[in-house]
């Protein structure tokens, strides 16, 4: 069991800032989940939190003591990697036993907890191939019960999935979310897919060029975001230029395409500032019979496409811009068509602009 | 045959024909000759026989010489392995200009001809040669040391010369490593002297595997260094048979050598690839 923290990580390049005072932390058996771009500092992240960086300045503690000048080998903590990473000489019992040879554990041991660790994982029975005798998926798996077996303090998993296929990444996915959850590791994950991250982690820290946007529940990154980027980079979006008007306890009234609305958004904003206001596409409906008393903006379908369980609609505002939004199976929509859009005004949401 | 295929066969004709021409054929001549009676006035007679192979094998004058020579090459293909393999290993972390400069660094002992630099050794290692000179400006010793015509020297320099063969599979092997592995080593526990054992070394074996054999045939039948450096003081087979060949015109008992020496040596390397068989199998991509 192990809470960890990072704080105010900052490692440098030559002139390139890899990271820019980073922080985070983890409560024991929480997975977080570093989520960005590549270039954005996440494996970098991970690296120094693995010790196989060192960190400029900052501090990694583990249950509140510092590690950051600990060597990797003396870390315990269980390292996944995108390659997989197994030891092409040894067996698949030999790599998930490795880390036993280097604790007190007594030999009889060994053989029982890498049974375990293999079953654990849904291996069983190739405990004496060798790794490229295996999948890719059935290395990754090997490669999670060589760094369970050792009970890590920290699981630290970069990009696990990468190297896989479409579903095989699906199956690994849940498979790692389980082990953690079932073992109670503290694990930090490193992904670009922001599917992926919402889907295992207890937090996700969005990172942008060295720094953490926003580190927040996968709830809160994708439905109240801290800023345009986490938003696009959290799913589809659109985005509408606003001016608060008046604000209230994380309530604002703003103006917005010619209206004044009422909206929820990030609390710091004050009146007078100029904002940008998110619509997920799920909270935007059609009114096909053109303009209906409920439409809250009018507009010209500029696009449609057919995607089977979905319609994916672009339309142009009277006002300037356009939104994309998903409308369902069974209307008919073609281009050009004059329709209205209603708006769940509880699932907007109001963010500082942020010049890029 | 498909086209392809048979376009694969054409381009294996010149290496045959050069291998059947100069390796080949030449090699059947010795065979041959070892056979041929000895000749009186001649270098060889007109009959066969097999005289001359129970003479090298009886002899124990020939036995130890071969047994001298086998044991100089494995100690000068060690001493090459210990020497290369941080080199091998600091070459291979190097990148651009730097790994280009240290290429030729490594390559430097054959840019120049096996006559001037054993001329060179002479000249360092002589009595009153820079050597000697420096050992006993530093006060490590208060005579000049012996170092010309000394298996020591010998060694030495063929340590020194064959150098680039051992480095430079060995470089390409530990470029080939994944460098995660080392890094899922430390991560799971190892210290770096384990992960060095464990992961690294077996995993280089593919480069030291070629290094060795290299080493150790080039070793065993180096003459020009033996024979200038160790002179009448170091026997070693190479000049045994070239005195047989050339100086004795002995030629069917000096081709029994040769082929002696030849069999001993590609048993040992026949035997060595044998036994590491399976770690390569293992590392093999």
């Amino acid at each position: 069991m192990a809470k960890v923290k990072v704080k105010s990580l900052t490692k440098r390049y030559g002139a390139v800032t890899a990271l820019d005072g980073v922080t985070l932390d983890a409560e024991s058996g929480e997975l977080i989940s570093l989520l960005g771009p590549s270039g954005c500092g996440k494996s970098t992240t991970l690296r120094c939190v693995a010790g196989f960086l060192s960190p400029d300045s900052g501090d990694i503690s583990v249950n509140d003591q510092s590690i950051v000048s600990t060597p990797s080998n003396r870390r315990d903590f269980g390292v996944v990697f995108q390659n997989y990473a197994l030891f092409p000489h040894m067996t698949v019992a030999q790599n998930v036993g490795y880390g036993l040879l280097f604790r007190k554990i007594p030999k009889s041991e060994h053989g029982p907890r890498i049974e375990n660790a293999l079953r654990m994982v849904r291996l069983t029975g190739l405990a004496d191939r060798l790794p490229k005798a295996l999948s890719g998926g059935q290395q990754q798996r090997v490669a999670l019960a060589r760094a369970l077996v050792i009970e890590p303090r920290l699981l630290l998993l970069d990009e696990p999935l990468a190297n896989l296929d479409a579903r095989l990444r699906d199956e690994v996915r849940w498979l790692i979310r389980e082990v953690q959850q079932q073992s109670g590791t503290t694990a930090f994950y490193v992904t670009h897919d922001q599917a992926e991250a919402m889907a295992i982690s207890d937090k996700v820290a969005v990172m942008k060029s060295g720094k953490v946007a926003q580190f927040a529940t996968p709830r809160d990154i994708y439905q109240r975001p801290s800023e345009r980027y986490v938003a696009d980079f959290t799913g589809e979006a659109n985005f509408l230029a606003a001016r608060v008007l008046d604000a209230s306890a994380g309530r604002f009234r703003i103006e917005v395409a010619g209206q004044t609305l009422d909206v929820p958004g990030v609390a710091s904003l004050k009146a007078g500032d100029t904002a940008e206001l998110l619509l997920r596409p799920e909270s935007l409906s059609l009114d096909m019979d053109g303009a209906s008393p409920r439409s809250l903006f009018t507009g010209v379908v500029s696009k449609a496409a057919f995607l089977g369980a979905s319609q994916h609609c672009e339309i142009s505002l009277g006002t300037g811009g356009v939104l994309k939004l998903a409308a369902p199976p069974n209307t008919s929509i073609a281009a050009g068509e004059q329709v209205g859009i209603s708006v769940a005004l509880e699932h907007a949401w109001l963010m500082p602009e942020v010049k890029p | 045959m498909t086209d392809a295929r048979k376009w694969q066969l054409l381009l294996g004709i010149p290496a045959v024909l050069l291998l059947f021409v100069f390796l080949i054929m030449p090699l059947a001549g010795m065979v041959e000759m070892s056979f041929r009676t000895a000749g009186s006035n001649a270098p060889y007679g007109d009959g066969f026989t097999a005289v001359h192979y129970a003479r090298v094998l009886g002899d124990g004058f020939y036995m130890a010489t071969l047994l001298r020579s086998l044991v100089t090459a494995a100690i000068v293909t060690l001493l090459c392995l210990i020497v290369s393999y941080p080199l091998a290993w600091h070459l291979s972390t190097a990148r651009g200009g730097k790994a280009l400069f240290l290429y030729a660094c490594i390559a430097s002992p054959l840019m120049t001809g096996v006559l001037v630099r054993n001329f060179g050794w002479m000249i360092v290692v002589a009595i009153d040669g820079p050597l000697n000179a420096s050992l006993m400006g530093l006060g490590f010793i208060s005579r000049p040391l012996r170092v010309m015509f000394t298996q020591g020297l010998v060694i030495m320099a063929l340590v020194h010369v064959f150098i680039p063969f051992m480095v430079l599979p060995i470089n390409n092997a530990l470029r080939n490593i994944n460098p995660a592995l080392s890094e899922a080593s430390l991560s799971l526990g190892a210290s770096r002297l384990s992960t060095f054992f464990r992961v690294t070394l077996p995993l280089s074996f593919p480069g030291i595997q070629p290094g060795v054999i290299l080493v150790f045939v080039l070793s065993v039948a180096a003459y020009v260094t033996p024979a200038l450096l160790g002179g009448q003081m170091v026997n070693l087979m190479p000049t045994l048979i070239i005195r047989e060949l050339t100086g004795t015109f002995a030629w069917p008992f000096g081709s029994t050598l040769a082929i002696v020496m030849s069999i001993a040596t590609l048993s040992i390397v026949v035997a060595f690839s044998l036994l590491t068989a399976r770690l390569m199998e293992r590392v093999r991509a």
